[in-house]
C-alpha cells in the first residue's frame, strides 16, 4: 500500500455522509489537513464529533464525494488496507473504547501490537514515559473498571499518542481535565505536529482549546447543518 | 350493459369524448388490479423471504463465520500479536478453570453410567460388550454432549456476555476506528481456543469417566481384571473410524459452541440486553451441541 505523505495528510472533498448511518446532515463537507496542521472543529453536540471523527476515519459510508487519508480515498481500500490504514490514527473518543475484560496497558498497547512489529518490551517503555508525562505513577495493569475518570482521560492521552500516529483525531479530550494534564497533553499534541502529524480537534466553542492553544490552531471550522464553515480564530 | 350506439339527438364529438372517458376508466381499472395484483405478491413474497431469513439468517452466519474461522487461521499474517494473546488467554481460561468442573463431571458420570453400565453387563452375562458398550454410549454420546454443556455454561455464555457487552455499549466500533477488525481479534481466536477446549476437556472426561467407573467396579466387586484388562478391552472396542470420529466430534462441538457464542454476542444490537442475548445464547448453544451430536450419530 503506497502512502502520500507531501500532499494533505487528511482530506475531505464534497465528502456528503450518509444520513441514515451517520445523522450528518447530507450536505457536501470540505476540509483539508496538511502534515503538522491543528484543526479545530467547533461542534455544538459532541456525538457529532464522534460521528465526524468516524467520517475522517473512513468509518461512515458516502453518498458522494470522498475522504482521502495519506493520499488514500477509504472508498477504494480493501478491507485489510482499510485497517492498517486506521492503525495510524491515534483517537482521544467519547464512545466508549476500554473493554472491561483487557487490562489497561494491554488496551493502550493494542493498536501497536496489532498493526505493527516493535517489540513489546519497547512500546511497554514508550507507554511508560508517556504515561508519567501524563500524570499517571506508571503504566495502569488494572482492568479499566479499577480506574477513576480521570486516569482513564490520562490513559486515553497514552494511547492516542503511542506509536507517533500519523493522525490525531481529538474528541474534546482536555474536558474537566486539570491544568498539569492539559500543559502535558498540549506539549505532547505540539511534538507530534513537530514530527508531521495533523490534528484534528473537536470540542464545543468555550472548550480548553479555545482558552489554552488558540495560538497553536491553523484553521478553526464550525460543524454546522450546512456542513463546515469556516470561523475566525482569536 | 354498456350501449356504444349513437343516440338520436347526441353530438358526435360528445359521444366520442364519453367513449374515450369510459375506456380510460376501464383500462385505469384493468392497471389497478394489475399493481394490487403485483403489490399483493411481493407483500406476500417479502413476508415469506423474511420469516425464512429470520429463521435461517443464524444458521447462514454460523457458516460464513465458520467458514471465516478456518480460512483466516490458515493464513499466516492472521496470527498477529494481539490474536494470539487473545488466543492463548481464552485457552487458558477455558482448560484450566474448566478442568475441575469437567473432571467432577466425569466422575460422577463413571459412578452413575459406567460402574452401572458394568454392573449390569455383567448380571446379564454380557460382560465382554461392556468395551464396546463404553466407548459407543459415554465416549461418543454423552462425553461430547456433557463437555459441550460444560463449555456453553462456564465459557460460552461468558463470550456471549463479554463480545455483546463491546457491540452494545459501541466498544467494537471503537476498535473498527483502531482498524482492529473484531472478527479476527475476538472471534477466531476465541472460537479456536473453544476447539482445543473441547478436545482437551472430552478426552479428560472421558478418561476421568471410565476410570472411575473401573474403580466403583472394582472396589463393588463387580469386576476383577485388572486396569490393564479393562483399558485393553475399552480399547479393543474402538474401531479404526472411532479413532476420528470421537476427537472429531469433541473438535467439531468446541467450535461450534465458540463461534456460537462470539457471534451471538458480536450480532447483539442495541435494542438487546443481557436479559434478552444470554436465554438466546444458552437456547442456540444447547441446539448447536444436540445438532453436532446427532450429525454424527448418523453419519459416523
Amino acid at each position: 500500500m503506497k502512502t502520500c505523505v507531501t500532499g494533505p495528510l487528511l482530506e475531505l472533498n464534497k465528502a456528503v455522509p450518509s444520513f441514515e448511518e451517520s445523522g450528518l446532515p447530507p450536505v457536501p463537507f470540505n476540509m483539508r489537513l496538511m502534515p503538522g496542521d491543528c484543526v479545530f472543529v467547533d461542534v455544538y453536540d459532541i456525538s457529532r464529533a464522534t460521528t465526524f471523527a468516524d467520517v475522517c476515519s473512513g468509518l461512515v459510508p458516502l453518498e458522494s464525494g470522498n475522504v482521502q487519508f495519506m493520499g488514500l480515498d477509504w472508498c477504494r481500500l480493501k478491507e485489510k488496507e482499510i485497517n492498517s490504514l486506521r492503525g495510524r490514527i491515534g483517537r482521544i473518543t467519547k464512545r466508549r473504547s476500554w473493554p472491561d475484560f483487557i487490562p489497561v496497558h494491554m488496551a493502550i498497547m493494542l493498536q501497536q501490537l496489532h498493526h505493527t512489529t516493535v517489540s513489546q518490551e519497547t512500546l511497554l517503555f514508550e507507554a511508560s514515559v508517556l504515561a508519567e508525562q501524563f500524570g499517571l505513577p506508571g503504566l495502569p495493569t488494572v482492568n479499566p473498571n479499577m480506574m477513576s475518570m480521570m486516569d482513564l482521560c490520562r490513559a486515553s492521552c497514552v494511547r492516542a499518542l503511542l506509536g507517533k500516529p500519523q493522525l490525531l483525531l481529538l474528541e474534546e479530550p482536555m474536558e474537566g481535565a486539570p491544568k498539569e494534564l492539559i500543559d502535558a497533553f498540549l506539549r505532547a499534541v505540539t511534538r507530534a505536529r513537530d514530527y508531521g502529524a495533523g490534528v484534528v480537534w473537536l470540542a464545543r466553542g468555550g472548550s480548553t482549546m479555545h482558552r489554552y492553544y488558540r495560538q497553536g490552531v491553523t484553521s478553526a471550522l464550525r460543524l454546522t447543518d450546512n456542513g463546515l464553515v469556516t470561523v475566525r480564530v482569536g | 350493459m354498456t350501449d356504444f350506439s349513437v343516440q338520436q339527438g347526441q353530438d358526435p364529438e360528445e359521444l366520442s369524448e364519453n367513449d374515450s372517458k369510459h375506456a380510460l376508466d376501464l383500462s385505469q381499472r384493468k392497471e389497478i388490479g394489475l399493481s394490487d395484483l403485483l403489490r399483493w405478491i411481493r407483500r406476500k413474497l417479502a413476508w415469506t423471504g423474511q420469516t425464512f431469513r429470520r429463521h435461517i439468517w443464524f444458521f447462514l452466519i454460523m457458516l460464513g463465520g465458520g467458514w471465516g474461522v478456518i480460512f483466516e487461521s490458515l493464513r499466516v499474517r492472521s496470527w498477529r500479536r494481539t490474536v494470539r494473546y487473545e488466543f492463548v488467554s481464552t485457552t487458558n481460561s477455558i482448560i484450566r478453570r474448566g478442568l475441575f468442573s469437567t473432571m467432577f463431571t466425569g466422575v460422577l458420570t463413571g459412578i452413575a453410567a459406567v460402574s452401572q453400565v458394568i454392573y449390569w453387563l455383567g448380571l446379564t452375562g454380557l460382560a465382554t460388550m461392556t468395551g464396546s458398550i463404553l466407548i459407543n454410549i459415554v465416549v461418543r454420546e454423552i462425553a461430547p454432549i456433557l463437555v459441550g454443556v460444560l463449555l456453553l455454561g462456564r465459557n460460552g455464555m461468558l463470550s456471549t456476555t463479554e463480545l455483546g457487552l463491546l457491540a452494545m455499549n459501541g466498544e467494537v466500533r471503537s476498535m473498527q476506528a483502531m482498524g482492529i477488525d473484531p472478527f479476527l481479534l475476538l472471534v477466531m481466536p476465541r472460537t479456536l481456543a473453544f476447539t482445543v477446549g473441547g478436545f482437551t476437556l472430552g478426552i479428560l472426561f472421558s478418561f476421568a469417566a471410565l476410570i472411575t467407573g473401573y474403580i466403583i467396579s472394582r472396589v463393588s466387586g463387580v469386576i476383577t481384571a485388572s486396569v490393564w484388562t479393562f483399558f485393553n478391552n475399552v480399547t479393543s472396542a474402538i474401531s479404526p473410524s472411532d479413532y476420528v470420529a470421537i476427537p472429531l466430534k469433541f473438535i467439531a462441538v468446541g467450535f461450534v459452541v465458540g463461534l456460537g457464542a462470539c457471534l451471538t454476542g458480536l450480532t447483539a444490537t442495541n435494542q438487546d440486553t443481557l436479559r434478552s442475548i444470554l436465554p438466546r445464547s444458552f437456547s442456540r448453544g444447547m441446539l448447536i451441541v444436540m445438532v453436532v451430536s446427532v450429525v454424527f450419530s448418523l453419519d459416523l
